[in-house]
């Protein structure tokens, strides 16, 4: 999967219509919106015009002005959206959105570099604002982006996870562990992981202790407190 | 799905969610899906200085996938109940 903004200008009907979808694998058109103008990252002024379309799969957003014109981002790599209606912060009422990039920790640095630059890397982009001609559209916009996102949960999960401790616990020994057990894990959040030092059997003990080493690792003084707040 | 059902109980209190951008945002914990896919109002951001264009928004919708911590009220955890409830899922049962 790519994350981050991408062009998009594949429309139906001799470039003129609807975006096109991967029908094949179920991608279904869930709104259109006229008249809604982009933003991409720090550029002061908004792109011209065009119509926003939420897929299941993916926002796009073309231009009404020059057809070869157009932006997608699946919702995979939207992190957070939000109404902004605060004309001090941003002069029109917006969905703002931040996106997930493949770089990750890109700061603000990068897109003001591309400010006003034609060629501008997409892939860099880490915020886009949405802004209806009608800001009264902003929250019907506001959920469909919600109900999409929930359409799209994190694709193969186990693989996107290889740096953390699910893989060292299957290393130890996957046999051992019960298709339910290997499911619980995974969607675990192993940020919190009060609780889990009674497992009964050796595999799910020594597994426990390797995720406890993992996450006080990381930030000592907080896991410190949450997890022996509950054990004592 | 112990913590999804715990993060529900949660609703309507005040919670701080840090993703793992490092943005780390305050507000009231509106809903949680399965995914652990959050819903915040009266959403404030904790660094606005490092993230001024956050400002104007009052509400959100952050991916689970990109939370690091939710930082929850010290009132709203029972840690004796999430003691059993974990060991219970710990057992499979």
């Amino acid at each position: 999967m790519v994350l981050g903004l991408r062009n998009f200008s594949q429309r139906t009907g001799d470039g003129v219509g609807l975006p096109v979808l991967d029908t094949a694998n179920g991608e279904e058109l869930m709104h259109v919106q006229s008249n809604v103008s982009i933003v991409l990252g720090n550029n002061p002024a908004p792109d011209s015009p065009g119509t926003l379309y939420i897929s299941t799969k993916k926002m796009v957003w073309l231009s009404d002005v020059d057809k070869e014109k157009g932006y997608a981002v699946d919702f995979l790599s939207i992190s957070l959206h939000a109404t902004s209606r605060d004309p001090e912060t941003f002069p029109s009422p917006c969905i703002y959105a931040q996106i997930e990039t493949e770089a990750g920790e890109d700061d603000e640095s990068e897109g003001s570099d591309s400010e006003g630059n034609e060629t501008m890397d997409l892939s860099k982009i880490t915020d886009m604002r949405l802004v209806p001609s009608d800001p009264n559209v902003l929250d019907a916009l506001f959920d469909f982006f919600c109900e999409c996102a929930e359409l799209n949960p994190e694709p193969n999960e186990e693989q996107e996870e290889e740096h953390n401790w699910i893989t060292s616990a299957d290393q130890l020994d996957g046999s051992m562990m019960t298709e339910g057990e290997l499911e619980w894990q995974i969607s675990e959040d192993p940020a919190i992981p009060i609780g889990y030092t009674n497992g009964n059997h050796d595999v799910a003990h020594s597994m426990l202790e390797l995720q406890i080493d993992d996450q006080r690792f990381d930030d000592a003084d907080e896991m410190e407190r949450e997890t022996h707040s509950g054990h004592q | 799905m112990l913590f999804f059902s715990y993060f529900k109980d949660l609703v309507g209190r005040e919670v701080t969610v840090e993703l793992k951008n490092d943005l780390a945002i305050r507000g009231t914990l509106h809903s949680v899906d399965q995914y652990l896919n959050i819903k915040l109002e009266n959403t404030r951001v904790v660094d606005q200085d490092k993230y001024p264009h956050m400002l104007s928004v009052r509400n959100c919708f952050i991916r689970g996938s990109v939370v690091r911590y939710v930082q929850l009220p010290p009132e709203g955890v029972d840690t004796d109940l999430l003691h059993d409830a974990t060991r219970r899922e710990a057992r499979g049962g």
